[in-house]
């Protein structure tokens, strides 16, 4: 995510004129080499400040549900939403996803009421790479249609 | 032409009587760090003035050096295959002292008391006691535990904290392996009035070569509330091959 967030980043900084006169060649190209370092900086410093590795999902993939909420933890070391998604002929197939802390969420903008047993919702996830029914949060649609994200700066979060 | 001769010196005088009672003052007024603070990490648009200072090599002694390169190595493989290998904080252990100074977003808490200051961190609420103006007590008389016995003292605008007795399996900064014979010296201080810098240089004689230094940068969050942290649905778990999975729930 963060990768990608550099990418995006680096991306406009290569584009963007910031609306102002074009800037000497020179100057951008400073800019953009101190947008690299920035993001290499990110980068290394992912291994000193998360919990765990996102290894487990992979975060190139995202899968998009709308199911019934059959449970909500409103808990640490994680959230989770527990979603009954109904598949072909009737068939129900239960999803786990895993999401931030209370509190990187409510830096988020969450609100341990935002979600509750019976719910219809709309997640997309990154899926776990063992093929199980779970996944990591991206972004969930949730009962009065906001859109709320896994929490600020990298994915979730998480200590 | 005479009047300038007489008033310069008074006005010199007087300038320096300011400078020393301001001096003075603010040697016996350190400043409030209280309240809360959230990881600053600079990015874009960020002033590069407040960004902390690069870290400074860390170089261990050979015979912890290859053990520590071969488990980072073990980390690097672990992720690639998807099945990243587990830490203390995945079975809901506590990161201790100083690695509970940079975790995620996770704000920091800071009471100041002229005795006493605590420092209490949001991810698994964590907590440091400060003893002011107190003699540290010998390495080997502190029981080791995960924040140690910690000093301090403030020297001008800057507050000087010496911290040992971190047990061994705490691990520190870029998951560093250390020996009893740690001692850490913080030495923190506003750089502008909501940002505070903290310093942080680890010295062990058993492990490492040299000292190496690092410094974490904060933001003042006004009227931020701490929220609780009590580790109790850990969904995560270790497989036999001590990597990092999750607890499915079945349907109900």
């Amino acid at each position: 995510m963060r990768t990608r967030l550099c990418q995006a980043g680096l991306t406009s900084l290569r584009s963007s004129s910031y609306g102002g006169p074009p800037e000497p060649r020179r100057r951008r190209k400073t800019r953009l080499y101190v947008g690299v370092l920035l993001c290499a900086t990110f980068a290394t410093s992912h291994t000193l400040l998360a919990h765990h590795s996102f290894a487990m999902f992979d975060t190139a993939k995202r899968v998009t549900m709308s199911g019934t909420v059959t449970g909500f933890e409103w808990t640490n070391p994680h959230v989770y939403i527990e979603i009954d998604v109904p598949g072909d002929k009737g068939a129900v197939k239960h999803w786990s996803v895993e999401l931030g802390s209370p509190s990187i969420l409510m830096q988020a903008g969450w609100k341990f009421s935002d979600v509750k047993v019976n719910d219809k919702i709309t997640v997309v996830l990154n899926p776990l790479r063992s093929g199980e029914a779970g996944g990591l949060l991206v972004t969930a649609t949730v009962r009065d249609g906001r859109v709320l994200g896994n929490g600020p700066g990298r994915v979730g979060g998480q200590p | 032409m005479s009047r300038h001769v007489t008033a310069r010196p008074l006005g010199r005088a007087l300038l320096l009587l300011f400078v020393v009672m301001a001096s003075h003052a603010h040697a016996q007024t350190p400043p409030d760090l209280s309240g809360a603070w959230a990881p600053y990490r600079g990015g874009r648009g960020a002033d590069p003035k407040l960004n902390p200072p690069p870290p400074t090599p860390i170089v261990l002694k050979a015979p912890y050096a290859k053990p520590y390169d071969e488990r980072r190595a073990a980390e690097a493989d672990a992720i690639k295959r998807g099945e990243p290998l587990g830490t203390a904080a995945v079975q809901c252990v506590p990161y201790g002292f100083p690695r509970m100074m940079a975790v995620a977003s996770y704000p920091a808490e800071i009471i100041q008391r002229p005795s006493q200051i605590t420092i209490v961190t949001e991810a698994f609420s964590e907590v440091r006691r400060v003893y002011m103006n107190q003699p540290q007590q010998p390495i080997d008389e502190v029981p080791p535990g995960y924040y140690g016995h910690s000093v301090g003292k403030w020297e001008g605008d800057t507050l000087v904290i010496d911290t040992v007795g971190i047990k061994e399996s705490v691990l520190g900064y870029q998951n560093t392996p250390h020996s009893s014979q740690m001692r850490i010296t913080e030495r923190i201080r506003l750089v502008t009035p909501d940002m505070l810098h903290d310093q942080i240089t680890v010295e062990d004689p058993v492990v490492l070569e040299k000292p190496f230094t690092y410094t974490l940068a904060y933001r003042r969050m006004p009227d931020y509330k701490m929220v609780e942290f009590v580790c109790e649905n850990n969904r995560e778990y270790l497989d036999e091959k001590g990597a990092v999975k999750m607890k499915l729930r079945e349907r109900e």
